[in-house]
């Protein structure tokens, strides 16, 4: 019951919301109401995992083997808490500036639905149902706003991430046929019998699969055009939310049932991850427009995730776990307050703004530490030199790329100075993620115990 | 059995790829159902084993078919069926607002936006410059800096 609390609340307010009228007030604070209890179900259940250790039912009361399991562990609690927090702090900041579309509060309780689904499921094939639940939805919310940049915007998305879909559905086919099950425990127990060639050919199609909703450095192609296209709450959502499913389902998949071949694809993902930082970088170094530089900001950080992940071992998955929720976080605060005016918000940009440059106060630094961490606990000094130098430097493009977005945002922006400033119930929203970003940061044991019991749960792997 | 298979996956994929590289985004949709309908023959392939069918009462001794595959195949078809309402939608939609179909077209839309967005950037600073020109530029729907942010 307390496993199917957090899928249930979304599920039937989103089909009951897809009935009403999104523009109305009353519809938006529904949906408001309902993702707040949907989150409140799953922190309920965050912690019960806490205590008592992983949850599994089968739904439908069938034998296990037989049914559908759902499953939740330390791992798909947190990320399912930190999307649907992202999902909250878009939905309530475009509530109170009017929502302009019929379709906004349905869809964004149908995506809190298939990401809660997709991070508590135990079955293959339901995850990539749910996955699709909430891609669905991402590709309405891309075109929120309807104008000619938005429905662009919607159509490269669409295409794009259907593609990447369909590769993963090809994984999960593929992976049923060297398994003989769609369970995944069922498939991590027999994965180390199957032989190399298929599971390097099907975990490769996996990791293409990821990395394209990611936004990894070669397949990134589509997330500029997206991000800047699509309005500020929406880019909050797919930065936030919707990207988390990429890292957790290289955690899930790679870390958890191939780790074999994660173990041997680690150059590459280390190579592809430093390529991502160093081009997300410069990229964003290079761009004016401050949509345009967060988005190249995003390819960047993403990079560290899969540095992290390479890396691997406790430490590394700690670390990968924590960067992707004070990513996903600062990314949302920056999304949000980037389009907004009021010296508060231009406060609450520079709290993001450290978070992802990796500065003490904000929770950004922990991140930081985490990946030094994993790349000192590697064997070879090379790869130790490399990965330090690597960090130092993406953090120090990160503060000029950052400093110039602020500069020109909330500097020389010449509406600053006439303007007045956005509604107050905007402004306290950003200001509330910017503070909650601070006191992660200066009071950081509950975020990093959770990380650290969140990667306990994949299974251990040498660090190469 | 599973040659021939593999044949029509391959076709099918290819065939999709090949059109979502067109202009046209009613071909890119078309192949975008082509390729979704390979991945389904896939999953068919994937759990190819002959028996009887899986219906209770199972038949004693004798070996059954995968039913599961079917099971998801039916999933994925219908998911895609939806997908291809949606990106049809999407594609009507587009039209309206762009009149053409032709991603050339779009893509020299996004471009004069750009280009109208910069104008606009520049002009901006040339006002706040002189502090007198304080009337209001023609706005495109790109940018306006309205104070909650909106960029519609």
């Amino acid at each position: 019951m307390i496993l199917v609390l957090p899928l249930a609340i979304p599920w039937v307010a989103g089909v009951i919301l897809a009935a009403l009228d999104g523009r109305r007030r009353g519809a938006g604070w529904l949906a408001v109401l309902s993702l707040a209890a949907g989150l409140v179900a799953t922190v309920w259940l965050a912690v019960d995992v806490h205590r008592h250790g992983p949850i599994g039912s089968v739904a439908g009361g069938w034998p296990g083997g037989v049914g559908i399991r759902l499953q939740a562990d330390a791992l798909g609690v947190l990320f399912a808490g930190l999307s649907l927090t992202v999902l909250l702090f878009a939905l309530v900041f475009e509530t109170l500036g009017g929502v302009r579309s019929r379709t906004f509060p349905a869809c964004i309780l149908l995506m809190a639905t298939g990401l809660t689904g997709l991070f508590l499921t135990g079955d293959a094939f339901n995850f990539y149902v749910f996955f699709e639940i909430a891609m669905i939805s991402a590709y309405v919310l891309t075109g929120y706003g309807e104008r000619s940049r938005q429905l662009r915007a919607a159509m490269i998305f669409a295409v794009v991430n259907l593609l990447g879909s369909v590769l993963f559905l090809i994984a999960i086919a593929a992976l049923y046929h060297v398994t003989g099950s769609l369970d995944m425990e069922e498939m991590r127990d027999r994965i180390p019998v199957v032989q190399e060639n298929p599971a390097i050919i099907t975990s490769a199609v996996l990791f293409v699969a990821f990395s394209v909703k990611l936004g990894l450095f070669p397949f990134h192609f589509w997330l500029p055009a997206v991000y800047t296209g699509t309005r500020p709450a929406v880019a909050a959502i797919l930065s936030g939310a919707l990207a988390n499913i990429g890292s957790y389902g290289l955690l899930r998949f790679g870390a958890d049932i191939l780790p074999r071949e994660l173990g041997l694809g680690a150059p590459a993902l280390l190579i592809l991850g430093s390529l991502s930082i160093i081009y997300g970088a410069l990229q964003a170094v290079s761009r004016h427009v401050p949509g345009e530089a967060l988005a190249y900001s995003a390819i960047g950080q993403v990079g560290y995730v899969l540095i992290a992940l390479g890396l691997g071992g406790p430490v590394g998955y700690a670390a990968a776990i924590l960067v992707t929720v004070v990513n996903s976080l600062s990314k949302t605060l920056l999304f949000l307050s980037a389009n907004l005016r009021g010296w508060l918000v231009g406060a609450a940009f520079a709290v993001g703004a450290l978070s992802v440059v990796g500065v003490p106060p904000a929770v950004g630094f922990l991140a930081k530490v985490a990946l030094l961490r994993t790349s000192l606990s590697t064997a070879t000094t090379p790869v130790q030199i490399t990965m330090v130098a690597l960090i130092v430097v993406g953090g120090a493009l990160a503060f000029v790329y950052m400093f110039q977005i602020y500069q020109r945002a909330f500097w020389l922006a010449p509406e600053n100075v006439d303007a007045p400033p956005s509604r107050a119930a905007r402004r306290a929203v950003v200001v509330l993620l910017a503070s909650l970003i601070l006191a992660l940061g200066l009071w950081p044991e509950p975020l990093l115990s959770l990380s650290e019991q969140a990667a306990n749960v994949l299974p251990e792997r040498g660090i190469p | 059995m599973t040659l021939i298979l593999s044949l029509a996956v391959s076709i099918l994929f290819g065939s999709g790829a090949y059109l979502m590289l067109k202009s046209d985004l009613i071909r890119v949709v078309i192949g975008m159902v082509m390729i979704s309908h390979a991945a389904s023959l896939l999953i068919m392939a994937s759990g190819l084993t002959r028996g009887d069918a899986p219906i209770y009462p199972l038949p004693e001794g004798a070996p059954v078919s995968d039913p599961l595959v079917q099971a998801m195949t039916l999933t994925a078809i219908v998911i895609s069926f939806g997908v291809s309402a949606l990106l049809l939608s999407m594609v009507y939609r587009v039209y309206t607002s762009h009149l053409s179909l032709d991603l050339d077209d779009l893509a020299a839309a996004e471009e004069r936006e750009e280009t109208a967005q910069e104008r606009e950037n520049i002009v901006e600073t040339a006002g706040a410059q002189d502090e007198a020109a304080a009337a209001p530029s023609p706005r495109q729907d790109t940018h306006p800096p309205n104070p909650d942010g909106d960029q519609s």
